[in-house]
């Protein structure tokens, strides 16, 4: 279904380049919508607590894109804007919850129904005869340093050369900030707005303020079978923070807060691939953490292309966490993971896919004695001695296989994983089929055991299965209504249900 | 386990077998260049499936009779678009099979063998008068200029290879994108015509119906990468290894998907089933200790998991109004008390102090790793922690002063 929105009219004429009104051109551009609502409650691990969620998230998106003509060839300049806004309520949540007078029940950070935007740029493609690309507004950075977001500009510079070189700035999204949501800044510190919070309420809970950032990269351009990009990003912690996080004066000498401008993170992380067509391909990278100067990433994988229809490889990931510069957690004791698996994944046909893998853990042994001063406040000789042992690894095997049927697919994801605690076993089928090209059928079973070797009382059996049905009402755009029931020893009988209104409305 | 096992034997033996009987039938020096061996053809995505119903011997026109290409394929020398009719006319035929296909609905046969419907039209038989099976070859989904690379001497046989070795041509003989990136492997920015390496050069860039983003789906199919592309198959565990591929190319993905595609993972709002399975709600907490999937690709802790548990008291930092009664972790003398083994606090927080994030704040571990006068004074630093601690210090001393007094002595050691 295709319909003219007039009311992009006004909204694109802030962003429309001159030119582009004067010629009347028709606007190309989409409005996008997807809202869901879930009704399911939660029980905490011994049942004392159950909190029932009404949770309806819906956003909204709009989009204009070819704001300049569009280009005869394909390398010519283009320019276009994209933003979209979430509303994420949980109308379970009490408003005691919120409420900074209520010390009892307040949930410092939680917002009942927070607005966010996720992102809302403009872009530019390939102006000044290919070299310049161009972003300015919120938008995302994904590449070996995880996911990102900030606001701000990017410029872009691609060379002749085979390679483009990036530059961008602004700010990090944070959460507690107007239209923002934390989910983008490191880890490893409890903030957020705390206005209205009286000085010694919530000690922990650190103030949120802007955050200073700016990154780079050069990447590799042109290549098909190798691309490799190496990238940079430093992020600035401003404003005050609470170094003093006993409410009742434990603490009681100078200096409660520390404040200044301060690293939040520092790293450097690249990532490559090559493809040999006949033969196979490799895939390697890292992120080292340069405030904590550790590795906090390294990953390569290798693949074999046994046949037409067979891939086999092998893999690597060494992984420790890192966190935000203004937390402790860097400095304590770490044992990085190291990961290894083999894989084969096999296509019999066009519409089968199969895989299977079998993986191992083990982890950095700890050596050498504590070379701080101090005396171990039990008394015990190795009290500030943390050793450790690559024993007890950590292992298991996976598969997975997809059918393709007409407009719908089956298949199934199976996992077994052994550690010394906990274990998790079990698959899943599944299934979705679209019926005269409107009506949606899915469904989804799986039984999964899982052990909780710590807490031997918490293992369970768990079998679950889902069921669903929809109508697409145009391309893009459906409704959809879901059934959820899980049944296991910990929370009895569960049931979710869940309902989606997904909307696209195009200009063209 | 044993299910486990014997799926995998007989999935290894099955590879094997598939490889052992999976001899190639066609010579790849006379596919277009890029072909496989045996690949049947060319994306039916790109290229629809046709019906041939016309017998038309490429060898024998071309070797024996001489003809060029264009003899037959005129259209396809001024041709600047992928949706031109390229196939001869049914009258461009007559001048030497002695037909006249002037007039469709009366079709006048030639006289000798060659000149009768059908030598030509497959399945015709004597008295079926102007009826012949339909004749499809469906219009490409892709953009193409056959004008412009004939301009720069790129001719028929460089992208459709020898097809002078076939009697019949079909989707074989299409050209496969592997052979195009023989030319298409510029940036933006080199000056070499437009034989640039952007996907949008040749395929088909959708406007608003389709996210500003390249077309995927289409009526004969959907577009995904092959392997030899980034090695970015969209096999049925992709989910699970797509990492390698978005950490390096994000810009690779994003010709097809939106950031919304990606976000509902990464900062969704509704479980995805396909990565979290079943009862997870009440059983992550196996999962977030074994650390299978890294939670922190797609939650901040600090906010998305924390905030949780505080609302159902399972945190130490919850309010007060709603803390548990109960113990979450293993007994005292097992979590906490000396001596340290697997099982010990210590042993699962240096393992995966993720685990430990998602639930408490950093005053939870103040309480006893804190220094002197603060906490406990149980040191958690690295061994030879203090050898380098100065640059920290320097940079962002704010973790420093939360279990250190900023006149204490120990800290001397890291100004």
């Amino acid at each position: 279904m295709r319909v003219r929105v007039p009311l992009f009219a006004g909204v694109l004429a802030l962003v429309a380049p001159a030119n582009a009104a004067a010629d009347d051109k028709p606007t190309d551009a989409e409005i996008t919508s997807d809202t869901s609502a879930q009704f399911y409650e939660m029980r905490s691990p011994t049942g004392e607590t159950v909190i029932a969620r009404r949770r309806v998230t819906t956003t909204l998106g709009v989009a204009a894109y070819d704001l300049l003509d569009k280009p005869e060839a394909p390398g010519g300049p283009t320019l276009m804007f994209r933003a979209r806004m979430r509303y994420d309520a949980d109308y379970g949540g009490s408003t005691e919850e919120t409420n900074v007078s209520s010390y009892n029940r307040l949930v410092p950070g939680f917002q009942r129904g927070p607005i966010d935007l996720m992102y809302g740029y403009v872009e530019g493609r390939r102006f000044l005869k290919g070299w310049l690309g161009f972003k300015l507004g919120r938008q995302y950075v994904t590449d070996a340093l995880g996911w990102w977001s900030f606001d701000g500009g990017q410029v872009k510079l691609t060379t002749p050369y085979y390679f483009a070189a990036e530059l961008y700035g602004g700010l990090e999204q944070r959460g507690g900030m107007p239209l923002s949501t934390p989910r983008y800044e490191r880890d490893g510190v409890w903030r957020g707005d705390r206005t209205g919070y009286d000085g010694p309420m919530w000690p922990s809970f650190q103030p949120n303020d802007v955050a200073p950032a700016y990154g780079a990269a050069l990447e590799s351009a042109g290549f098909t079978w190798l691309h490799g990009r190496l990238t940079y990003r430093r992020v600035y912690n401003t404003g005050e923070s609470n170094v003093a996080e006993f409410a009742n004066g434990l603490r009681g000498n100078a200096p409660y807060t520390y404040d200044g401008s301060r690293i939040s993170s520092e790293r450097i992380g690249y990532a490559m691939d090559g493809t040999l067509p006949t033969l196979g391909g490799v895939k390697a990278g890292f992120a080292y953490d340069l405030y904590v100067a550790r590795m906090a990433n390294v990953f390569a994988s290798v693949d074999w292309f046994v046949t037409k229809r067979v891939v086999a490889s092998l893999d690597y990931e060494f992984y420790q966490p890192t966190f935000d510069a203004d937390s402790i957690w860097n400095f304590f004791q770490s044992m990085p993971m190291n990961d290894l698996g083999a894989r084969v994944a096999w296509d019999p046909s066009d519409r089968l896919g199969l895989s299977a893998g079998l993986h191992g853990r083990v982890y950095r042994v700890q050596k050498g004695t504590q070379d701080v001063a101090g005396t171990s406040p039990n008394g015990l000789a190795d009290a500030n001695y943390y050793p450790s042992s690559s024993l007890d690894p950590m292992g298991g095997a996976n598969m997975a296989a997809r059918y393709h049927i007409g407009e719908g697919s089956v298949g199934a994801r199976g996992a077994a994983d052994f550690a010394g605690n906990g274990d998790r076993l079990g698959i899943d089928v599944f299934g979705d089929r679209t019926l005269e090209t409107r009506y949606i059928l899915q469904g989804r079973a799986g039984v999964w055991q899982w052990n909780d070797q710590l807490r031997p009382d918490r293992d369970a059996t768990s079998f679950q299965y889902v069921l669903g049905a929809g109508y697409k009402l145009f391309p893009r755009s459906t409704v959809l209504g879901e059934w959820e029931h899980d049944m296991n020893r910990i929370s009895g009988q569960r049931f979710r249900v869940m309902l989606f209104l997904t909307l696209a409305l195009a200009s063209r | 386990m044993k299910t486990i096992l014997l799926f995998l034997i007989v999935t290894l033996a099955a590879l094997l077998g598939t490889a052992a009987a999976d001899p190639p039938k066609t010579s790849v020096k006379t596919l277009p260049p890029g072909a496989f061996e045996d690949d049947h053809g060319p994306s039916t995505a790109i290229f629809p499936p046709q019906s041939l119903t016309i017998r038309m011997n490429h060898r024998f026109h071309v070797n024996e009779q001489k003809l060029k290409c264009g003899a037959c394929h005129k259209q396809a020398i001024e041709s600047d678009s992928a949706q031109d009719r390229l196939t001869p006319k049914p009258a461009t035929c007559d001048a030497c099979h002695g037909t006249d296909h002037a007039n469709l609905d009366a079709v006048k046969p030639g006289d000798d063998a060659s000149g009768q419907c059908a030598f030509c039209h497959l399945g015709y038989k004597d008295g079926d008068g102007n009826r012949v099976a339909k004749f499809d070859i469906p219009r490409p989904n892709m953009t193409f200029s056959h004008k412009k690379h004939l301009v720069r001497n790129i001719h028929c046989e460089q992208c459709h290879g020898e097809v002078a070795e076939y009697e019949e041509a079909t989707r074989d003989n299409l050209p496969r994108m592997r052979g195009c990136f023989g030319c298409h492997q510029h940036p933006d920015a080199a000056n070499r015509g437009d034989a640039k390496s952007a996907c949008e050069t040749c395929h088909l860039k959708g406007g608003s119906t389709d996210g500003g983003r390249l077309r995927t789906v289409f009526a004969s199919g959907k577009m995904a990468p092959p392997r030899w592309l980034h090695n970015a198959d969209h096999g049925p565990d992709f989910v699970q290894r797509h990492k390698f591929v978005a950490a390096n190319d994000s810009q690779f993905c994003a010709n097809c998907h939106k950031e919304d595609f990606c976000t509902d993972c990464h900062d969704g709002r509704v479980r995805p089933r396909n990565i979290h399975p079943n009862d997870y709600l009440n059983m992550h907490a196996v999962e977030g200790r074994l650390a299978t999937q890294k939670c922190t690709s797609c939650h901040r802790e600090q906010s998305f998991c924390l905030g949780c548990h505080q609302r159902l008291g399972v945190s130490m930092s919850g309010p007060p109004g709603v803390r548990e009664a109960g113990r979450f972790h293993p007994p005292k003398s097992e979590w906490s008390d000396a001596p340290r083994r697997p099982g010990h606090h210590s042993f699962e927080a240096n393992r995966n102090l993720n685990a430990c994030v998602s639930c408490h704040i950093e005053r939870d571990c103040v309480v006893c790793h804190g220094g002197a006068g603060i906490g406990g004074g149980f040191n958690p630093h690295l061994a030879g922690f203090a050898g380098g601690c100065s640059t920290q210090f320097r940079r962002n001393p704010r973790p420093c002063y939360v279990c250190h007094e900023p006149g204490a002595s120990v800290l001397a050691r890291c100004r």
